[in-house]
């Protein structure tokens, strides 16, 4: 390839010719100036070198005519927008006979229904020995093991023939069950639903069924090494908290899945104190109290209220734990007790913003911004200041990044830590953070059945039913000051756990240069 | 508890994992949706009050007014993407996707003239180092064998080490010169202003996605700022700077370590689709090879934006609470006046009949999976709704006869898949994707998949099935328009692959609807033979190893 010399200097003159051309040539800046300008793009490919000397930016700047806004920096800086006018909704509430609270929002947009059934319960509230049965009743087998009135295959059929869209979401603390449905199958998709939530089967082969596909995907999370890597950090961190628990093949034995312990669980979730409901759509409030009172006014009450698992101890000194795995990236998960509660308290919505600034706000964030965007070490890069409502949760920090990058990487991450803890962010790092949060807001209210979710998932944690908007407050009210304090008095980027699952014999430098080995 | 959370920038579309392909088409609305193929049916779809308009410069605008939420969705779809990609550049319209990220001649630079001084010089560096690498590669007599059949980094071996081992110290130099250059030139750079721009505006999704056909932008924003879109995307396109770029092209290839390299299906679907299509580009990569990613240059990225990014071969949908005259007049205004560009073309590149079974395996850290491959026609072709039914009826639910037999009768599979794939103009492949479990082997499911093909070929399909998915179809017709987001992508990718109709998706449910059991029965036997099939399988190290030791 000798074209290199040849090629640098006509760069060369490229760029020096850019500013002078565009100038003089292109200052009308229609269509028809701009084709003098010989960027109209209809050159079939021509490549690099042979391009006219006008060409500094692919296309060549023009000076905007005079029906072409300003455009650039400036013009957006001086850009000023209506107001909105927006009253958020919010949706309605009653109460059924025996005391389930439901809440209601009308929407008529689609001929679509949606139900919603979120029960305080789930895996985190039962021993680590009735974690695969506690997961499968929250997750899967209500949907697939029949129900009294119908066999496994006809619920199937059911639920097929009619395009019904049913769900279960298991997150620990609380199971959520949703049913999406036309307006026109509503009473079969209710009576459907009200048998899978509240008389299941528990069909022997579809037990069965679901245990062999749970060991698979219990093998088959080792394929991938962002999962083993988070996994890794949360039992690290967490130990032997539900937090910490992920299903494993001693789990998933045909004893922990017997239908005693099933139902045990099944009764002790699923029962009327545990239970807030939901409706949303082509439907009015009449019909819809009348229908869920039919369906879910004789749910019985709980036998025993749950009780809320111990606080977990979470780790809280250095350590490295590195895994092998055959690949050409590594994943790297490091991170910290939290230190945080969710509450409406200065301190929470500070680090909320600390996080948002340091790696929760995509590409602007300052991990993010580092180490892909200056460093290019990584695709992704950014972090997460967990926080519960009872307890404290984990600071951590994640990326993926090649082999021989990867301590240096790791390195990158605990240094923009390190940074936040010895400067206080600008005023415009906060600012940008509350200007998207109180600009955003509106995203919280585009859709019905999310508006629904909310108040009903802020009820079942016992946060106050007006959250959203003291969040939104409380973000408001953060300064910069506030935001250095939080990160000095939680983040020790030298006391961190950190993760590494990737190829050990590549490593740009040994581990333990982070900290001490774990044994594990 | 610490979830995953990936930056979102830049995505590219690699479809290859059996748990992405199942979310994608648990409803067959989902997978038509994706296809958009032409229409033949007058039926049209939903009576949606959708304002057509085309600027001079053929930059074509599709305005929905909704009501609810003052929010508004801007989706942006340029018909080009990986097929438009010449031998030895695979990957570079994902790349370019990635840099209309950083900024323009004011936005993202504290001193754009000082920054561009740079520009030549840091190319020149990169240039020196392409000559070394070509150099290097002629003498191997390997990389550029493999360059000049245009057939790029195909290899099914494993991946490559993380950075060349034994480079050339002299590309060492260069390399380290490289960065120092564009850590220079980074001084004058103001990192990500543009996303942080829209983010401070309550920007909600901002992303972008690159496919074989079309590379899309898309955003939300709060409807009071939808001016702001236009603003910015008019300064992009006008004037956009690829700063940064070197450091880019690392970040693209620590994009592709994550979704191929390291990542079993990815890897497995890269050398699937390289193994059927052995002469259309579907046979590569969309994110590209790691060696072409590694070889970009500025110039190329230029001149793949100049050719293919003019307005012309846009489709803008736009869908919210928005004044549908405001947001035609700032269409006007903005982007009115941004010339044209040369047409996009359908590639003319037939993949040549395939006259025997294909056979590829992938070794891997990993657990088995399998991925069997059909050649069928192009989504225009009239077979092409048969099959899209016939891939509902194999795996669309709990009582599809593959997951019924796979998983609830046999046991054999944890997961199971069918669809069309991975385009959406030219001849597809019929995909099934599976996933072993229990005792069963990959060979066991290779074996049930077959006979429950013999199956349908022998004899047709039931009533009830058809019914069954019939209704499935109707009920996604008015799923699909729940968000704003959602239709806006719908009115674009329809717009965009067929002459600007953004109901050709729409009609396109009809064909599906009037689907008869003959025609299942028929296209099943017209494509599933074995000569027509290509399998890909991932091998665990583990049995590999257990096969050698023996």
């Amino acid at each position: 390839m000798t074209r290199r010399g040849r090629r640098g200097a006509t760069q060369r003159q490229w760029a020096r010719g850019a500013r002078v051309v565009v100038a003089i040539v292109c200052i009308a800046g229609t269509a028809g100036a701009w084709a003098g300008c010989g960027v109209t793009g209809q050159a079939g490919g021509v490549a690099g070198p042979e391009v006219p000397g006008d060409q500094a930016t692919i296309r060549a700047p023009v000076e905007p005519a005079r029906d072409v806004p300003a455009l650039g920096r400036a013009a957006i800086d001086t850009m000023s927008f209506p107001p909105l006018e927006f009253e958020p909704p919010e949706p309605e509430r009653f109460t059924l006979s025996n005391g389930i609270e439901v809440y209601y929002m009308e929407d008529r947009s689609l001929p679509l229904v949606n139900l919603f059934a979120l029960f305080r319960g789930g895996a985190a509230y039962f021993d680590r020995e009735d974690l695969a049965a506690a997961t499968g009743v929250s997750s899967s087998l209500l949907l697939t093991g029949g129900t009294r009135s119908y066999s496994p295959e006809a619920v199937d059929s059911i639920i097929e023939y009619h395009a019904l869209g049913p769900s279960f979401t298991a997150a620990g603390g609380s199971t959520l069950a949703a049913m999406e449905t036309l307006t026109r199958h509503l009473d079969l998709a209710l009576d459907l639903w009200v048998e899978m939530l509240l008389h299941p089967r528990f069909d022997p082969d579809r037990v069965e069924n679901w245990r062999l596909r749970e060991l698979d995907l219990v093998r088959r999370a080792q394929d991938q090494p962002g999962t083993v890597a988070v996994r890794t950090f949360n039992r690290v961190m967490f130990g032997d908290h539900p937090i910490g628990w992920e299903l494993e093949p001693a789990d998933l034995t045909p004893e922990m899945l017997t239908e005693d312990r099933l139902r045990r669980i099944h009764r002790a979730v699923f029962c009327a104190d545990n239970l807030t409901l939901g409706v949303v759509g082509d439907i009015s409030r009449a019909e819809a109290a009348a229908k869920l009172e039919a369906a879910f006014g004789q749910t019985p009450a709980c036998e025993a209220p749950l009780v809320r698992p111990a606080p977990p101890v979470i780790r809280d000194e250095a350590g490295v734990v590195v895994i092998h795995k055959a690949v050409n990236q590594s994943s790297v998960v490091m991170g910290q007790r939290g230190g945080i509660l969710q509450r409406d308290d200065p301190e929470y919505f500070a680090a909320q913003v600390a996080n948002w600034i340091l790696g929760g706000s995509g590409l602007s964030s300052r991990l993010s911004t580092r180490v892909r965007t200056q460093e290019g070490l990584a695709y992704s890069a950014g972090t997460v200041w967990g926080a519960g409502i009872h307890h404290e949760r984990a600071f951590g920090a994640l990326t993926h990044t090649r082999a021989d990058a990867t301590i240096a990487a790791a390195r990158v991450i605990r240094e923009v830590l390190e940074e936040a803890r010895r400067e206080p962010p600008t005023e415009e790092e906060v600012g940008l953070a509350i200007d998207n949060t109180v600009n955003a807001f509106v995203f919280a209210f585009q859709d019905p059945a999310r508006i629904v979710m909310r108040q009903m998932s802020y009820r079942v944690a016992g946060l106050p039913a007006d959250w959203l908007q003291r969040y939104v407050a409380g973000i408001q009210r953060v300064t910069p000051q506030a935001v250095h304090d939080v990160v000095r008095r939680h983040i020790r980027p030298e006391d961190w756990t950190i993760v590494i699952v990737g190829d050990t014999t590549k490593l740009d430098a040994p581990p333990q240069t982070l900290g001490p080995l774990i044994e594990r | 508890m610490i979830r995953q959370a990936h930056a979102s920038v830049g995505r590219s579309t690699t479809p290859g994992r059996l748990q992405a392909l199942q979310a994608a088409c648990a409803l067959l609305a989902a997978c038509s949706a994706a296809v958009l193929p032409r229409p033949a049916s007058a039926q049209d779809g939903p009576d949606l009050p959708v304002i057509e308009h085309v600027l001079p410069n053929g930059m074509r605008f599709l305005v929905l007014r909704r009501e609810g939420a003052p929010t508004v969705a801007f989706v942006t779809q340029y018909r080009v993407g990986a097929v438009q990609e010449r031998p030895g550049e695979t990957g570079i319209a994902h790349l370019l996707e990635h840099m209309l990220f950083k900024g323009t001649t004011t936005i993202g630079t504290r001193d754009h003239a000082a920054e561009l001084a740079l520009f030549p010089r840091i190319d020149a560096v990169q240039d020196s180092i392409r000559a070394l690498r070509a150099q290097r590669a002629a003498a191997a007599d390997t990389t550029a064998q493999r360059a000049a059949d245009g057939r790029g980094d195909t290899s099914c071996g494993p991946a490559p080490a993380a950075s060349p081992a034994s480079e050339d110290p002299r590309i060492e130099r260069l390399t380290a010169r490289l960065e120092a250059l564009e850590d220079s030139a980074r001084a004058f750079v103001v990192a990500n202003e543009f996303d942080r721009i829209l983010t401070r505006n309550g920007a909600r999704g901002l992303n972008a996605t690159t496919t074989y056909e079309a590379t899309t932008y898309y955003v939300e924003l709060p409807a009071n700022r939808a001016r702001l879109w236009f603003a910015l995307e008019a300064d992009r396109l006008r004037n956009p700077v690829l700063r940064e770029f070197y450091t880019e092209r690392d970040v693209v290839a620590e994009e592709r370590r994550m979704r191929v390299e390291s990542d079993p299906g990815g890897r497995l679907w890269e050398c699937f689709l390289a193994t059927a299509f052995q002469v259309h580009p579907y046979g590569r990569p969309v994110v590209g090879t790691m060696e072409d990613i590694q070889n970009f240059t500025r110039r190329q990225a230029e001149e793949y934006f100049r050719r293919y990014y003019g307005p012309n071969n846009a489709v803008v949908a736009v869908v919210g609470d928005v004044q549908p005259d405001s947001i035609v007049a700032w269409a006007e205004r903005y982007l009115g006046t941004i010339p044209r560009g040369e047409d996009a073309r359908r590639v003319d590149v037939r993949e040549p009949e395939q006259r025997g079974e294909r056979r590829v395996t992938v070794t891997f850290d990993a657990e088995p999976q399998l991925l069997m491959g059909w050649h069928v026609p192009e989504p225009d072709h009239p077979d092409y709704p048969a099959l899209e039914v016939l891939a509902h009826m194999l795996t669309g639910g709990n009582t599809s006869r593959l997951h019924r037999r796979l998983i609830l009768e046999e046991r054999a599979a944890s997961a199971v898949s069918a669809s069309l794939q991975p385009g959406g103009l030219d001849p597809q492949l019929f995909v099934i994707g599976a996933a072993p479990a229990g005792s069963g082997t990959v060979a066991d499911l290779e074996r049930l998949i077959d006979e429950e093909i013999a199956r349908l070929q022998a004899e047709p399909p039931t009533d009830s099935e058809l019914e069954r998915i019939r209704n499935q179809l109707e009920a996604g017709e008015v799923r699909r328009l729940r968000s704003n987001l959602g239709l806006a992508f719908q009115l674009a990718g329809s717009a965009s692959a067929y002459d600007g109709d953004w109901r050709a998706t729409f009609r396109y449910t009809q064909r599906l609807l009037a689907v008869e059991a003959a025609d299942v029965q028929r296209v099943a036997r017209t494509y599933f033979r074995p000569e027509n099939r290509t399998v890909a399988i991932l091998v665990s190290t583990k049995e590999r190893a257990g096969e050698e030791a023996q």
